[in-house]
């Protein structure tokens, strides 16, 4: 990457004109309906990012991550809609219960540990995902979810000529979580991560608590998930069981994978990248000259998970590293060449 | 006396059904350590191809046509899953994480080219027509089908335990799950074990998809969903690479969660779930699995 | 005549280098002890050997280059294993442990002779492996190497952690066999040593800095300032 003290810099004026961009006069993002496809990225973003942490920074491959975002988002449309509490404070309760949940998963899988506990942490989603499929008591709708009702809101969340500040608060949330996990990653915790992912063993001989070290990643990285969907809440306007299926964990892993693990932005531009794409294909198999294309291989190309999946497996195969790994290492080559 | 029968049944049914797909996938973990999302492609594409075989037969099948449909639907299902294991799988060589991860991405690709190709919608499998019909065991009312699962299960559960035990590659099988180097070690090319094992797991899945696509009325990409999960809790539970100990999880979980869901709609998961939590916190290696060295 | 001859051998576990080019040779038909103190390589050695850990370099049996071969096929050409922690197949039975080791279909013959070797293993042959005593397990993990025709042995530690009335039992049944076998020893006990080996070879840090006659073992100097045991057991 560029050197960090020329990069601080651009990277805040790179920010500061995502934030403008929407009252900068005539520009694509003054539309409303870029500003929903870009909010609902940089949500995406942020989760891959708060993925990276487990499987990037800690090495721990879960795949039931889904179940803290969709915490998020049931949570406070439960709170919201039956009048119990306010917004702000339905977030901040939604939070707290996310981590708490992952307290408990995460002390009962992490008793397990690699490939193990992936497979542990898959049967707990998919548990919450059923469970909010079933509507108990009448609280999560069932399969249909439920909306959010739109009038116990803050009013600048609601109408379409305001998802400008669905686009703002998606983009703080964003810089929020990437504070956060930079936070965390480069203090004395995250080196612990570091170290535990590359040898676990070593870290106890250090006389750490490897599962103490673990369960603080999960917890975490299960807050900011929560977090990210108190504000997938608002851009989706409704919650759904979509959000705590494993389909979106196996998306996360995707994103983080494609974008390079363990570099931060990497998930971050994964994620975004990820989420514009799966929009995109889908309005681009819809158009006139895409049905010229012979059924056999137009019908697989119309679905996302089709090239995404082919690049993850190519990216698995023969790329490690992801689109930020590949820049490192044009980098390194650039910086040994000049140095001979 | 009849409804307890009924869910007792049932429950064992749906329990062989589980095993189907979760003795494929304990062995591969047990032998291999790779933990096989794929595993839900292969039971996808036996329903599939074992659908293409029925539907030529008309809208209904025979005893034997039906069979017939469900053996070449396993053949397919192996041979898909000997392809992924010599194309994708040993080329990762005990990279556990990206094996993992490649057999995602297979299994997003195979349900992408199947939903483009065939939509989403269920067909409907065509079936031997008494399988609609009730038995009577002791005065409950049985559907057929659940036996046709159940034998089915048992025929497999005891070819699978006699390969295991009467022949060399089961013995290579046996002792490869324990220490697969040592294997390696008395000259013998453990990867034979490897795609055997791919081939007999995935013949299992694809049984497994023609039998989950009758109980679920119909085949489409999306039938393998929560079987694939059920699976893995049923490995989890049962001990990664004990057979025998896949079987019995099974079991447990098919009828503990039918008897669960007669008392409360969804009740079923849940308790699954909190049995999978138990088993973990008081014997984490599973009912029949082997602490690891 | 040299039956195994290992030149310049580097083995790297993950970022950790091991070997820093480990160089000897095993004559033919002769017990080698490959000594040294712990955590020198002796065990890893053997393992770069067989291929169990990567390794650059030349390993050459019977002057065929067999480095970078899969370990299987090393074994096949002739190279048989005694492992340091005897890894036998505890959920299998004792018949079946030594089933899967034997490479050949008439084996009967040299079922005998392992049965006559260790009479114990044919009582037992229904037992779970698991089950044994740790000398019977041994005695398993020997059997195992003895059932093919092998151009060499490699034994690792074969006496770790017996009691010593095995470590006696143990050492007879090595002591046959090394009449027969060229053999590659790594072993603790220095009166076993003294007793069937042929020739010695010492590692210190991942290299060998001697080999030679294993007369140097009387002289409890030479044992001091190259093994750093005072000695050694008797």
């Amino acid at each position: 990457m560029l050197r960090w003290k020329y990069s601080r810099p651009l990277l805040t004026i790179f920010i500061a004109l995502l934030a403008l961009a929407p009252v900068l006069g005539s520009n694509p993002l003054s539309r409303p309906g870029l500003q929903q496809t870009m909010a609902v990225a940089f949500i995406w973003g942020g989760l891959a990012l708060t993925y990276d942490l487990l499987f990037g920074f800690t090495g721990l491959l879960s795949f039931g991550h889904a179940l803290y975002f969709a915490t998020g988002v049931y949570v406070t449309c439960i709170l919201i809609n039956h009048e119990i509490v306010s917004w702000w404070l339905a977030s901040l309760i939604s939070i707290a219960v996310s981590a708490l949940l992952a307290f408990i998963v995460g002390s009962a899988s992490l008793r397990t540990s690699g490939i193990t506990f992936a497979m542990v942490t898959l049967a707990f989603g998919e548990a919450g995902h059923v469970i909010l499929e079933r509507n108990f008591f009448n609280l999560t709708g069932g399969e249909n979810g439920i909306a959010l009702n739109a009038d116990l809101i803050p009013s600048f969340w609601i109408s379409v000529v305001n998802t400008k500040y669905i686009y703002w608060t998606a983009l703080a949330v964003l810089v929020f979580t990437y504070a956060v996990i930079w936070w965390v990653t480069e203090s004395s915790a995250g080196r612990v991560f570091a170290a535990l992912r590359d040898n676990e063993l070593r870290v106890q001989v250090l006389g750490l608590n490897t599962q103490r070290f673990k369960l603080l990643a999960f917890v975490i990285s299960a807050a900011l998930a929560a977090l990210l969907g108190d504000v997938m809440l608002l851009a989706a306007g409704s919650a759904a069981p979509r959000f705590a299926d494993a389909g979106v964990t196996i998306s996360l892993l995707l994103m983080v994978v494609l974008g390079g693990a363990v570099t931060r932005w990497g998930a971050v531009i994964g994620g975004i990248f990820y989420s514009i794409a799966t929009t995109r294909m889908q309005d681009l198999t819809q158009q006139d000259s895409f049905k010229t294309i012979p059924k056999w291989i137009g019908g697989p190309i119309s679905e996302p998970a089709f090239i995404l999946g082919l690049l993850f497996i190519f990216v698995v195969m023969f790329a490690p590293g992801g689109l930020s790994g590949a820049y490192y290492r044009l980098r390194l080559k650039a910086i040994t060449k000049k140095s001979q | 006396m009849d409804t307890f029968i009924l869910i007792l049944i049932t429950g064992v049914g749906l329990g062989a059904l589980y095993f189907l797909i979760a003795s494929g996938l304990s062995l591969i973990y047990g032998l291999m350590g790779v933990l096989n999302f794929a595993h839900g492609s292969f039971l996808t594409v036996g329903a599939f191809v074992g659908f293409w075989v029925a539907s030529k037969m008309g809208f209904e099948t025979s005893m034997p046509e039906f069979i017939l449909a469900m053996i070449v639907g396993g053949l397919a299902a192996g041979l898909f899953a000997l392809l992924i294991e010599q194309l994708l799988i040993t080329r990762l060589y005990d990279r556990h994480i990206d094996q993992a991860l490649v057999t995602v991405g297979v299994s997003l690709v195979v349900g992408a080219v199947l939903g483009g190709w065939f939509g989403n919608d269920l067909r409907m499998f065509p079936t031997p027509s008494w399988f609609l019909t009730a038995i009577d065991v002791g005065g409950a009312k049985i559907p057929a089908d659940r036996a046709v699962y159940i034998v089915t299960a048992v025929l497999l559960l005891i070819a699978n335990w006699a390969l295991l035990k009467f022949t060399r590659i089961g013995l290579i099988i046996r002792a490869g799950v324990e220490n697969r180097n040592m294997v390696n070690a008395l000259g013998i090319n453990v990867r034979r074990a490897f795609s055997t094992v791919f081939f007999l797991g995935g013949f299992a899945a694809g049984v497994g998809g023609v039998l989950v696509s009758v109980y679920s009325n119909g085949v489409s990409p999306l039938i393998a969903g929560t079987y694939l999960i059920y699976g893995f809790i049923v490995v989890v539970i049962g001990g990664m690479g004990s057979v025998p100990g896949s079987f019995l999880a099974a079991m447990m979980i098919g009828i503990i969660r039918q008897f669960a869901n007669y008392y409360a709609t969804g009740l079923g998961d849940f308790v699954v779930v909190i049995l999978l939590a138990v088993v973990l916190l008081i014997r984490p290696q599973g009912l029949l699995g082997k602490v690891r060295a | 005549m040299i039956a195994l001859s290992v030149k310049d051998l580097h083995v790297k576990i993950n970022e950790s280098h091991i070997l820093h080019g480990v160089t000897f040779d095993v004559p033919a038909h002769k017990v080698t002890a490959l000594l040294g103190r712990n955590g020198v390589g002796k065990s890893t050695t053997l393992k770069g050997i067989l291929g169990l850990y990567p390794g650059t370099g030349s390993v050459q049996l019977n002057g065929q280059e067999i480095i970078g071969m899969p370990t299987y096929k090393i074994v096949q050409t002739g190279v048989a294993y005694v492992p340091e922690d005897r890894e036998i197949f505890s959920t299998l039975s004792v018949r079946d442990n030594l089933a899967l080791a034997s490479r050949t279909k008439n084996n009967g013959k040299a079922f005998e002779t392992i049965y006559d070797l260790f009479p114990e293993l044919n009582s037992r042959a229904s037992q779970l492996a698991g089950s044994l005593s740790g000398g019977q397990q041994q005695m398993v993990a020997i059997a195992r190497a003895l059932l093919n025709k092998n151009e060499i042995l490699l034994v690792d530690e074969p006496t770790k952690g017996l009691a010593p009335k095995l470590v006696t039992e143990v050492a007879n049944a090595l002591e046959k066999t090394a009449h027969e076998t060229t053999m590659l020893l790594v072993e603790q006990n220095l009166a076993l040593v003294r007793r069937i080996a042929d020739n010695v070879v010492v590692m210190d840090q991942g290299r060998v800095i001697f080999q030679g006659s294993p007369e140097n073992l009387n002289d409890p100097a030479w044992v001091h300032q190259m093994l750093g045991v005072s000695g050694g057991k008797l």
